[in-house]
């Protein structure tokens, strides 16, 4: 499954570096991660480290691999 | 380190009074559920410890508990236990203790909100951070308990995300008060109040960019407070911060460090590895010794980190650790594992076992953490005890190839708890080649232990008495009080013995073992509370700080000193030993698969043995509950359950039934090298379901395959022959018998019924009443009584088979019973019909047809014609109209 992740402001190398797994495209004042997710734990798991680092997600979506 | 789960953090110096909050606070718990939601930082924890601060709600002050994300449900219990003792809740004894970390039993939670309904006062409690990382079963019970105190217990959850708790439920009731991300949102005014504390002089408009840029985030305003206090231009800062895209957490948390002095940066990063820290161990990670006047000054500008109450501890907040971390990462790679290793060493030196395995996991430095568990004996620590999870959890990454004897010791064990037996067998092999004569006690000991354990799975009594010697010595070469350190390292090794014993076919052996073990958990009587002279609260609590980790292998040994004690015929002390088993695995709320089955499972045995079918049935299904729930049961309890099962059957009368028992529990016996007394049980309890079918051909053919000098196989032989109308070679049989004292009760007392029926046959009337009179006085002890019933069947079916003259001759076995005769013993040469049967043949009397019956039964019309064949047997008939009528003449219809 591959999932994109929209994310307010614009995450820096030293968040980022949490999520190897996840590409990062910065787009005006958001950032978008995008990668494959192996199954639904790995997305829970992902929502939580994105919100203990105090990342907030706008929005999540599939999208086609 | 534990006091610090238990208080709430101190509230900071500058502080936003939020009167509306607090007030919200107070009115919710005088309903049963407050919830505090909201994004990290958003200031849930302050404004719940502020309300505690200021008295909560008088007259009792709310009891404040810490979750933390990896909390187990046993170990979260034992919390609130815990809490609950602190803040003086007193709960009764009875209510227990969980000790086991996978869980607690539903009863526990019974007795639990039982206990809080009865309390003089309600008990507001506080469980912060309780965040949906906690498995579901913890939402659950505490839902439950919630429910079922009836108003006793008022909750507050700080959390942030929503509660997996039905909170429609709460909302439909008007039971719940809600503080979301909304109300705790600063307000404009908020702010201002806030920078006022910090002494800072801000534009409105200033205070308005603020507010766009935070949206109202506490911890965002707070940090952004302290960033202007180090700017030289404030209003500037709060300009720049206003156009900067970065995400907030990260960029004002950069802006503070880099604000810090590099020494305060560089301890910052460096604590961040763990969630806590005390000034010594700040010390220890960072080589200075600084640590106590940073850590004071960060505290009170509340910045990153919080002073935990009345302690020398300080927490990090959770969201600045995850940061912090992830810039120690990027600044200095690779030094995140050297910390964890120092931080292992420091909480070693300090006492902490099990957060220094954690510690030293984390840092990948598998001889120092292994090391740590075998050299203060605590290896047992991976089998029992509330951290059992944790630590197995921290282990679970261990490579094989890790160097030293000790991570190969550890990886056996931890290979042991799941019965991975080919890779424990594998890591042990290496732990041998690590290991040498020379070893440190403490290793050997390990290694001799493991072996023990294993003998469990393996079944090799020789190999686990060699284990056991081995582990006796090093045992005598140890300080005794670092052995009095680890109880439950003996009473695991004891309790294991005795049941590898057990399963060999040697009780009276195992039973010295075994006995060792329960002193070795401290005896049946003295687990807290119950011990006479203690004062009421003061030992029964739970917690971390009482866990000896012994109720596992109490338990455990006393179920198999039941099992042995059963094989021993001793039914009294059989039982006694169960319940008390049972009652052990209740008090300690030990959730299912950490049970030992045995308990119910002797129940059963002795249930039978006093013909109380249905109680014996009741105890086997929950026996094999419990056997299905957990590890693979010792191959005497599968055996037992299996023997049991099959006679419970075979005098039902379903002799196939009894068969299909025995054979199913083939293939699982023959896993291990099954003992000499469990392949005779089996032929023995086979011989048993062929005669219930009347095939005494096939009973002797199984008894001669196995051949065996145990009297209850040459007694199984006698009331075959009988049945076969062999009285001669019976009598050779019985005589043949060890005399009366060398035999167990109910052994005893088959041989003088067999005797009686044997005269019985050949026409000695008062021999046959002699005997019966002799079988009373036996059986009275025991309370035995399905002897006589069981014999009675075969009675009725030796003189149906046997020559006419002999037939009638028998018949005075049938005759008023002696006086003090148990009530069984009243009708002793019929076998009664199951209610079953009783129900087919009123069918059957109502002229209906076996499909007939079967459809008014909701059964299949096989199961009704199995039934009629039991049925026929029993009356000694061999039509339905003859069966019908036979029993109108005995009344049974």
């Amino acid at each position: 499954m591959r999932y994109e992740f929209r994310i307010s402001g614009v995450v820096p190398d030293t968040l980022a570096a949490n999520f190897p797994e996840l590409d990062r495209i910065p787009v005006r004042e958001q950032t978008l991660l995008l990668g494959i997710v192996a199954d639904e734990a790995h997305l829970y798991g992902l929502l939580t480290r994105f919100q203990s680092l105090g990342l907030r997600v706008l929005e999540m979506r599939q999208v086609p691999a | 380190m534990l006091t610090a789960r238990f208080t709430a953090p101190a509230v900071p110096k500058t502080l936003v009074h939020r009167p509306e909050l607090l007030r919200r606070l107070t009115a919710g718990v005088r309903g049963p559920l407050t919830l505090i939601n909201g994004p990290a930082g958003s200031g849930k924890t302050v404004l719940t410890a502020h309300w505690a601060a200021a008295g909560g709600c008088a007259p009792r002050a709310p009891l404040w508990l810490t979750v933390e994300p990896d909390d187990a449900p046993g170990v979260f219990w034992a919390y609130v236990l815990e809490a609950l003792h602190r803040g003086g809740v007193e709960l009764p004894a009875a209510v227990g203790r969980p000790t086991r970390a996978e869980g607690v039993t539903q009863s526990f939670l019974v007795r639990l909100a039982a206990g809080l309904a009865d309390s003089a006062q309600p008990v507001v409690l506080v469980l912060d951070q309780f965040d949906t990382a906690q498995p579901p079963a913890m939402t659950e019970g505490l839902d439950f308990v919630l429910r079922h105190a009836a108003g006793g217990l008022r909750i507050v959850l700080t959390s942030r995300t929503d509660s997996l708790l039905p909170l429609h439920r709460y909302r439909a009731a008007g039971e719940i008060a809600e503080i979301r991300h909304a109300d705790l949102r600063f307000t404009h005014a908020d702010a201002e109040a806030l920078l006022g504390e910090h002494r800072l002089d801000i534009s409105q408009a200033g205070i308005r960019l603020l507010m766009r840029r935070t949206e109202g985030w506490a911890a965002g305003v707070r940090l952004c407070a302290l960033a202007m206090q180090r700017s030289p231009d404030p209003e500037a800062f709060v300009r720049q911060f206003a156009a900067d895209r970065t995400t907030i957490a990260d960029y004002l948390l950069k802006e503070v460090l880099d604000a810090q002095p590099p020494d305060t940066q560089d301890l910052l990063l460096r604590v961040s590895v763990t969630d806590r820290v005390h000034p010594d161990l700040a010390d220890a990670l960072t080589g200075r010794d600084d640590a106590a006047r940073t850590l004071a000054g960060l505290a009170r500008d509340n910045a990153f980190l919080e002073q935990v109450d009345a302690s020398a501890w300080y927490r990090l907040h959770p969201l600045f650790a995850e940061v912090l971390r992830a810039h120690l990462r990027q600044r200095h790679p690779g030094l995140e594992q050297q910390l964890h290793g120092r931080a292992a060493r420091w909480l070693a030196g300090t006492g902490r076992l099990t957060e220094a395995v954690v510690q030293g996991a984390a840092a990948g430095d598998w001889p120092f953490a292994a090391g740590q568990l075998v050299d203060d004996l605590a290896i047992g620590r991976l089998f029992t005890g509330l951290e059992a999870e944790q630590l197995n959890r921290a282990f679970a990454p261990l490579p094989a190839e890790a160097p030293g004897a000790a991570p190969a010791l550890v990886g056996a064990a931890a290979r042991l708890v799941v019965q991975d037996l080919p890779g424990y067998e594998d890591a042990a092999r290496r732990a041998d080649s690590r290991l040498s004569p020379g070893s440190g006690a403490a290793a050997r000991l390990s290694r001799a232990f493991l072996g023990v354990l294993a003998g469990r799975t393996t079944g090799d009594l020789a190999a686990t008495e060699r284990a056991a010697a081995d582990a006796e010595r090093v045992l005598g070469e140890l300080p005794p009080p670092r052995v009095a350190a680890h109880p439950e390292l003996r009473a695991l090794l004891l309790a294991a013995l005795g049941a590898v014993r057990l399963g060999a076919g040697r009780p009276d052996a195992a039973e010295s073992a075994l006995a060792a073990a329960v002193e070795a958990c401290g005896g049946p009587g003295t687990e807290p509370g119950t011990e006479p002279g203690t004062e009421p609260g003061t030992d029964r609590r739970a917690g971390a700080g009482t866990d000896t980790g012994t109720q596992y292998p109490l338990c455990d040994a006393l179920g198999s000193l039941a099992l042995a004690e059963l094989m021993r015929g001793r039914l009294r002390r059989a039982a006694e030993h169960a319940r008390a088993s049972l009652a052990v695995a209740e008090q300690a709320a030990l959730p299912p698969e950490r049970r030992s089955g045995a308990g119910h499972l002797v129940l059963a045995g002795v249930a039978v043995e006093h013909d109380d079918l249905p109680a014996a049935r009741s105890h086997l299904d929950l026996a094999t509950a419990i056997a299905a729930a957990g590890p693979r049961p010792d191959a005497v309890a599968a055996v037992l359950a299996a023997v049991i099962g099959a006679r419970i059957a075979a005098y039902e009368g379903d002799g196939g039934a009894a068969l299909a028992v025995l054979t199913r529990l083939r293939p699982a016996a023959t896993a291990t090298p099954a003992s000499a007394w469990a392949v005779d049980e089996l032929a023995v309890a086979e011989s048993a379901a062929h005669l219930a079918r009347g095939d005494a051909a096939a009973a002797l053919r199984v008894l001669d395959a196995a051949p065996c000098g145990r009297p209850e196989h040459a007694l199984a032989r006698a009331r075959a022959l009988l049945a076969a109308g062999r009285t001669g070679p019976a009598a050779r049989e019985l005589a043949g018998l060890p005399a009366d004292d060398g035999l167990a009760a109910p052994a005893r007392l088959a041989a003088c019924l067999l005797r009686g029926r044997l005269a019985a046959a050949q026409g000695d009337t008062e021999e046959a009443r002699r005997r019966q009179a002799e079988a009373v006085d036996l059986a009275r002890p025991e309370g035995l009584r399905l002897p006589f019933a069981e014999g009675g069947a075969r009675v009725r079916r030796t003189l149906r088979e046997a020559p006419r003259p002999a037939a009638r001759q028998g018949r005075p076995a049938d005759g008023p019973p002696p006086a003090v005769a148990p009530p069984v013993v009243a009708p002793p040469v019929v076998e009664s019909l199951s209610a079953r049967e009783t129900e087919v043949l009123r069918q059957a009397a109502r002229m209906l047809s076996t499909e007939e019956i079967a459809a008014e039964l909701y059964v299949s019309a096989n199961t009704v014609k199995t039934h009629l064949k039991s049925i026929y047997r029993k009356l000694g008939v061999t039509r339905r109209s003859d069966a019908v009528h036979r029993a109108q003449a005995l009344g049974l219809l």
